[in-house]
Parts: C-alpha cells; structure tokens; sequence
C-alpha cells in the first residue's frame, strides 16, 4: 500500500480541495467577525476609561498570550458546560468562535496601531467643526486607519489560513482534516506533502494580492 | 467702544498646566462680537493654547471658558453644540484626505446638523466659489496646493455658519507665496463683520485687520490695545523687546 503522492492526488483530489475551501472559509469567518470584534476591543483599548483600557489589555493579552489549541479545547470542552443557556451552539461552532475572539486579539492590535496612526490633527479638526465623539471616530479616523492597516490585515488573513489546520483536531472539515479522513485508507505520510501543497499554494497567492493591494494604495496617496 | 458690544466668549482666570509646566496663568478676557482680534507674542508663550481653550480643545486646568453666556463643559454633550458655532482654522489645515473637497465640506453639516445632501452641496459649491476652489470640488486634497487646502478648511469651518472663527496660525505652514492669498480670505471674512481670533506672525496682516491686539507672553496677556497702540507705542519692556525682533 505504497502510493505515490501523485497517485494519491489523483485518487482523492475532491476530498483535498473540500478540504482546502473549509480551510478558506473558517479563515475568513474568523477574521471578518474578528476584525469586528476587534474594532470595538481596540477602541475599548484607547478608551480614557483607565479600567475599560485595562480590560481590553488584558483580553489580548490572554488571547494572544496562550496557544489557539488550548482556547479550542477549552471553547469545545468547557464553555458548553459554562453556558448551558447557549446550547444552540454546537461544540464545532464554539470552536469557531474561539477562532474568531483569537483572531479579535490580533486584529484589535492591528487597528489600534492604525488608529494611533491617524494624525490628532484630523480627530482635532473634526470636534471642532463640532461632530460626535462616535461619527469623529467612524467617519473621519477608522476610514483613514483601515487604508493604513489593510496589508497588515490581509497578513493576519494568510495566518490565519494555517491556524484553522488546529480546527482538524476536533474534526472539522478543513485541508489538514483530510489526513485523518485518509489515514483509514493507510495512506500515512502522502497527504502531509499535498496538504502541505496546497496550504503552500493558498498562502502564497494570497501573499501576492496583498502585495498588489499595498501597490494600488500606496499609488493612490 | 467695545464695552458697548455683546461679549462673545470670555475666559475666568484661565489656567492650563502642561505636566509641572504652567502655560497659562490665569487669562481674563472677552472677545466681544464682531471684533478681530490677534494674538501676537514669542513662541511657547501660550498663545495657541490661550486660542485652543476657547473651543476645549484643550481643557483647561482651571478656570472658566463662556460662550455666549454659557460655561464650556468638557463633560457635557452640549460641547459639540456649542463647537458648532466656534470655527476652527489649524496651522496643518488638517482637511481629510479620504474625503473630495466637496464632501469634506458637506460631511459635519450633513452628520450633525441634519441639513440635506442636496442643500449641503449647494451652499459647499458657493462658498468654494467665494475662494476660487470651485473646480477642485471633486478632487481629493492631495492634489491641492498649501493655500489651497487652508482656503478649503476656511470654507469648512464656514459651512457650520459660526458666530466666531479662531485662526491658529493659519499661514505659519505655508509656502510664502501662499500666503496672501489666505489672508486676502481671512480679511475678507473680517469685513464681512465675522468676529475672528487671530493667532498670528503676520504682523502686517494683523496691524491691518485688528480691531485690538493681544501680546501674550509668559502665559499672560502682557499688553493689549488697538494696533496702533500695541505695535506702535508699546508701554511693556517685552512687547517692544519682541517686536524689535520681528518688525
């Protein structure tokens, strides 16, 4: 039962390229609704509110600071016993919402840094023409920190797309899962090199369109 | 003459600490409305900031700010209420680069102020017009010039219809050839009786358009008087020390 990995592609491609489009959306699942979730814990994070700041410090400094299988395990295990109330939640979609609030951490850092980058100037000229402290931040500084941030952004996108293999783990139907779906066909070291292939392809195309959008921005200033 | 007019802002023994440093010390003052008023004076002597306090934008150690009868308070949603009517004019013009020139305009008068699209871009394209910036209305900010976008963030303040425009600087970042055209702007507005604070090292300008001239220094108003007084017959050791730098 020795097949080549050429063979095995061959044989089993719908399976890895279900595989790949799981992968491709629990990636993106985590890191639109993370970018949202994130939004709000990084302006929680500027706030003057020295105990609001601190709680939102401490949300990404917790996510960020413990493995993303570890808070899987304990969003599969524990928090459906936590929230019973919450049972319309599936174990599998627990686990995607860990994915989403690890991702949050990381996004909430990546816009707090953009927000910080606008200049005060802008936030200064707004209040004084007389707008909200809310329409100053949605129309005037977020538009402007998100252009500075969309590359970081779609970098937090392209790792993301490796972390979801962990989703495999609790046997979600991502790219690394096919190697336990294959594993009862005694294929043991074949998928390694496709999945591998594969995760290679995604993140490297995805790397280049990011660079073309850095391209197109950087033009337009 | 002033005492007769309706006072317009007026600050109570303003103070403003930066850390352990006190920029302002204590600054009673009234503008009264319809006045121009320039604010002259050496760098780090608290001019801008006296000019930032009057809008909050800076808030204040201690003290008082009134606009129009009524005590500025930081905490208060009425703030932006009353920003609404206190024009502001930035040495760095500040306008927003992701807006066109017509929306940066149309964008607060739309948000706050409830005013219709239609309208907001009517009276956005009249008052480019009275700057000469009337075929830039779609274009972004980056490709205007200097003078361009200070008479751009003029028009913007302008569309919000303030009782009062505070100018910080407004030609400090400009190339010099930019610079009259800015005035001729902020000049124009004077005479159209629009009651102006004017931070400035213009002292031509401001000898020119000031109805009264304040030198401040060392976080106090040190001299004032009409521009005749100020710049002509100074009475304080500073006053004439600076202007003998700067004339």
């Amino acid at each position: 039962m020795n097949k080549g990995i050429i063979e095995v592609w061959c044989a089993y491609y719908p399976i890895f390229l279900k595989g790949a489009i799981g992968t491709l959306e629990y990636a993106a699942i985590a890191v639109i609704f993370g970018s949202i979730v994130g939004t709000l814990i990084a302006i929680l994070h500027l706030s003057k509110n020295k105990v609001i700041g601190a709680i939102a410090n401490v949300y990404v400094i917790v996510l960020r600071g413990t493995p993303l299988l570890v808070q899987m395990y304990i969003a599969y295990l524990f928090l459906p016993i936590a929230f019973p109330a919450l049972n319309f939640i599936t174990k599998e979609q627990w686990v995607v919402i860990s994915l989403i609030l690890n991702s949050s951490a990381y996004v909430s850092e990546i816009i707090r840094g953009g927000i910080l980058s606008v200049d005060p100037g802008q936030m200064e000229a707004a209040r004084s023409l007389g707008m909200s402290a809310k329409n100053c931040m949605i129309k005037i500084i977020l538009p402007q920190a998100v252009k500075a941030i969309l590359p970081s952004l779609a970098g937090e996108y392209i790792s993301m797309i490796k972390e979801t293999s962990l989703a495999g783990t609790f046997m979600m139907y991502e790219l690394m899962y096919t190697r336990v779906l294959l594993l009862n066909k005694y294929l043991t070291w074949q998928p390694l090199f496709i999945i591998s292939g594969m995760y290679l392809v995604m993140t490297t195309v995805l790397t280049w369109l990011s660079g073309l959008l850095e391209k197109r921005l950087a033009e337009s200033d | 003459m002033t005492d007769m007019k309706k006072s317009l802002i007026e600050t109570v023994d303003l103070k403003k600490n930066f850390g352990s440093l006190q920029v302002l010390k204590g600054i009673n003052q009234t503008i009264y409305q319809g006045e121009v008023v320039s604010i002259i004076g050496p760098s780090g002597g608290g001019k801008s900031t006296f000019l930032r306090c009057l809008n909050l934008l800076e808030t204040p150690t201690s003290g008082k700010v009134i606009f129009e009868g009524q005590e500025l308070d930081p905490k208060s949603t009425d703030l932006d209420t009353h920003r609404q009517k206190i024009g502001m004019v930035f040495q760095q013009f500040n306008v927003f680069p992701h807006l066109t020139v017509l929306n940066n305009i149309t964008i607060t008068p739309m948000l706050e102020k409830k005013v219709s699209k239609a309208d907001a871009e009517k009276e956005a394209m009249e008052l480019l017009k009275q700057v000469g910036l009337e075929e830039k209305a779609n274009e972004y900010p980056r490709k205007l010039s200097g003078g361009q976008k200070q008479r751009l963030a003029i028009v913007r303040a302008m569309a919000m219809h303030p009782d009062v425009m505070l100018f910080d600087e407004p030609t400090s970042a400009l190339d010099p050839e930019m610079v009259k055209g800015v005035l001729e702007v902020i000049k124009n507005l004077a005479e159209s009786g629009m009651t102006c604070v004017i931070v400035t090292h213009e002292m031509g300008f401001a000898k020119e358009v000031s109805d009264r001239v304040l030198f401040i220094d060392g976080g106090v108003i040190a001299e004032e008087g009409t521009p005749d007084e100020v710049f002509n017959h100074p009475k304080n050791e500073r006053t004439k020390e600076f202007l003998s730098q700067v004339l």
